[in-house]
């Protein structure tokens, strides 16, 4: 490859935001994701805003993972204010996380990475020779947004979640409606699995820690403790202490990392790689048939994919089971908020997301700190595009650039909420 | 419009993406929808595409808070037959026009250590910048009026979008006024309908997020408020959430932004 050899991509097509990607292949690669999505300065503007109003506001960071921002934001404004919730409101907000995650990685798999595996520019294209596989995205992706919207009022930026709860709760009947429909995308969500493992996705190999919230004996997303595949195990609300966050010069996302730690990865594979055996048996037994090895933890970022899938499979028998064995009542939310601060994490489709907050005695924000999944991942990200394009140099080079492209689609980045 | 397909390029400018996501999947037509038209670019969709146009429709998300996007925006005008914003943040400036209550160093010192490089100006909804064709609004945008202007595109006929109160819709829902009987702020009265009258409808009052509604008689409401015991931060708070730098609600934004200082 001649001198000033180089791959620029100046809009990554088919991810959440706008970034560009510039590769120099000359010596030791240099490599730059140049993220230009606009920011918005939401941690400017929610200075001076109201602690029941921040949950609205946030939401509107992310069109795919809504539900994260604002269960996460509630959660901190909660954990600020001192303000209780009851056991019911915890069950409700996992369910629409639940469904808002499934949704998220339906969308992902099916229109952002799988046009990727099979040539296409995007979905458009591939209706005709995929009729069955889209045919079935568009039934699960109709069946979780039913959940969430019949939780949250609509799906996208729900409206009856606030601090203290929920403002009403659907009616049992309701549940039983969708309870069948999640019984009837069961086989769906397994098909799943295997139309992935079909992408016969890259072989790469790049070894990291992998984060993610845990909690003992439960596949859960929205509590526990920060934790990784090697060692690490923190409160959230050391947070601070351990997480790192800076400025770069070509983007508007931070970057991130944890004081005296390697580089990290959050996301799907990162969970699955702390959690697998918290996963309900029929996701397990799935795993060990369908993808065989991706139980320990998994250093092929591109198995994201997988993890994924078989996160569809889980979040789909877990609403079951609760749906299953549940019945949820009326109930008043009763928020009388303290001054102070506090912080909460969760684990969005993408991975940790961390929102902090500090409260006066008007109950109005006098400081915010959001930290999302794509900014814990960004320098991984570029690590794992310098390690591929050291490895696979000689390739052709629009195949090269394909799998940059593929790579970072693999970790189903959101710009958007990076710089928000 | 070649072969009768309309051509339409879908830009996205400062937001959350959510409404691109709500055309995307336009639920139950998604279908039949991406066989009628032809998406010529839309960077969300699809790899490619041709940027320069000409096109039929230019559907817009996202609010102007950047220099480049208004010279873009007025590129796609000169070749665009219709220009239509879709969702609060185009059509009203939504929720990223909140920083404008606060002058932009003030916000963006907030966020970065160096400003140096932030390009960022006021956000402002797209008809501030060019004439457009109407509005699909909503936050995300409204699953009707898409309907109604995706239907009448291909039908030749002009759309007839929603243009009332969301009091309108909650008469239909015969919810009880949260407004009247229980004296919760309601934003009903001056935000534009389509939602549904969701909101109310899940005891909760409606917080205005389809933007204001034409002739919307904000001075008014604001008062009401006032009489409702609320402080002047509180109202104004309601009235800046979404639309800003709205006409309409500028009579409910009183300016007296000290509420940070303890």
């Amino acid at each position: 490859m001649g001198r000033g050899a180089k791959i620029e991509i100046d809009y990554l097509a088919r991810v959440e935001g706008e970034t560009a990607l510039t590769v120099e292949l000359d010596g030791a690669p240099l490599l730059q994701l140049k993220i230009f999505e606009p920011p918005r300065f939401f941690e400017g503007f929610l200075v001076g805003r109201k602690y029941n109003e921040v949950g609205d506001i946030v939401s509107r960071i992310c069109g795919i993972c809504p539900i994260s921002h604002m269960t996460t934001a509630i959660l901190a404004v909660e954990k600020a204010t001192g303000i209780q919730v009851s056991e019911q409101t915890t069950v409700l907000r996992h369910l629409l996380a639940v469904s808002q995650i499934v949704a998220s990685h339906l969308v992902h798999l099916y229109t952002l990475a799988m046009p990727d595996y099979y040539g296409y520019p995007g979905i458009t294209g591939m209706l005709e020779r995929f009729p069955d596989e889209m045919a079935r995205f568009i039934r699960m992706k109709n069946v979780m947004n039913h959940l969430s919207g019949l939780i949250g009022g609509r799906p996208l930026h729900p409206v009856t979640h606030l601090p203290g709860g929920f403002t009403s709760i659907p009616h049992p009947d309701e549940f039983g409606g969708v309870l069948e429909e999640l019984r009837s995308i069961r086989a769906d969500a397994e098909q799943a699995v295997r139309d992935v493992v079909d992408f016969q996705l890259p072989e790469f190999f790049a070894p990291c820690e992998n984060v993610a919230l845990n909690t003992e004996n439960r596949y859960s997303f929205n509590e526990g403790r920060i934790v990784s595949d090697r060692g690490l195990d923190i409160s959230v609300d050391d947070y601070d202490a351990h997480f790192k966050e800076w400025e770069v010069p070509y983007a508007f996302a931070k970057q991130s990392a944890i004081a005296g730690r390697n580089i990290f990865r959050v996301g799907a594979l990162a969970r699955l790689s702390n959690k697998f055996d918290e996963l309900a048996d029929r996701t397990k037994s799935l795993a060990h048939e369908v993808c065989a090895g991706l139980r320990e933890p998994n250093h092929n970022p591109f198995n994201n994919n997988l993890a994924q899938s078989l996160e569809i499979v889980e979040g789909i028998e877990q609403c079951i089971g609760i749906l299953e064995s549940r019945v949820f009542e009326e109930e008043e939310i009763d928020a009388s908020p303290e001054p102070g601060a506090g912080g909460a994490a969760t684990e969005a489709p993408r991975g940790l997301l961390y929102h902090w907050y500090r409260i006066n005695r008007k109950g109005v924000v006098e400081q915010a700190k959001i930290v999302t999944p794509t900014a814990h991942n960004f320098l991984v990200i570029e690590r794992d595009l310098k390690e591929l394009v050291s490895e696979r140099r000689d390739l052709d080079r629009g195949k090269l650039r394909l799998l940059c492209e593929q790579l970072v689609r693999a970790y189903d980045p959101c710009f958007s909420c990076s710089v928000h | 419009m070649s072969d009768g397909k309309p051509r339409i390029g879908v830009f996205k400018y400062s937001c959350c993406a959510g409404c691109e996501f709500q055309l995307i999947f336009f639920q139950k037509h998604v279908l039949e929808t991406l066989g009628k038209v032809e998406i010529v670019f839309c960077r969300m969709l699809q790899s490619g595409g041709v940027e320069e146009g000409p096109f039929d429709v230019a559907l817009i998300e996202g609010t102007i808070t950047e220099q480049w996007q208004i010279e873009q925006l007025r590129k796609i005008r000169s070749v665009t037959t219709y220009v239509i914003p879709i969702g609060s943040c185009a059509v009203c400036g939504g929720v990223p026009a909140i920083k404008n209550n606060e002058q932009e160093y003030t916000i963006q010192s907030r966020v970065y250590e160096d400003t140096s490089r932030l390009t960022s100006i006021r956000a402002h909804s797209v008809d501030q910048y060019v004439p457009v064709d109407g509005y699909i609004k909503g936050c995300p945008m409204g699953e009707r009026d898409l309907a109604e202007f995706v239907t009448s595109l291909l039908l030749g006929k002009r759309p007839e979008f929603i243009q009332y109160p969301v009091c309108v819709e909650c008469k239909l829902q015969h919810n009880i006024c949260v407004l009247v009987a229980y004296h919760w702020p309601c934003m009903g009265p001056v935000t534009n309908a389509g939602c549904g009258a969701l909101c109310p409808s899940h005891d909760r009052e409606c917080y205005g997020c389809w933007g204001p509604m034409k002739n919307a008689h904000a001075r008014a409401l604001a008062n009401r408020f006032a009489k409702m015991g609320l402080s002047e931060e509180d109202i104004c708070r309601r009235f800046t959430e979404f639309g800003e730098p709205t006409v309409e609600w500028k009579p409910g934004q009183v300016r007296r932004w000290d509420v940070v200082q303890k």
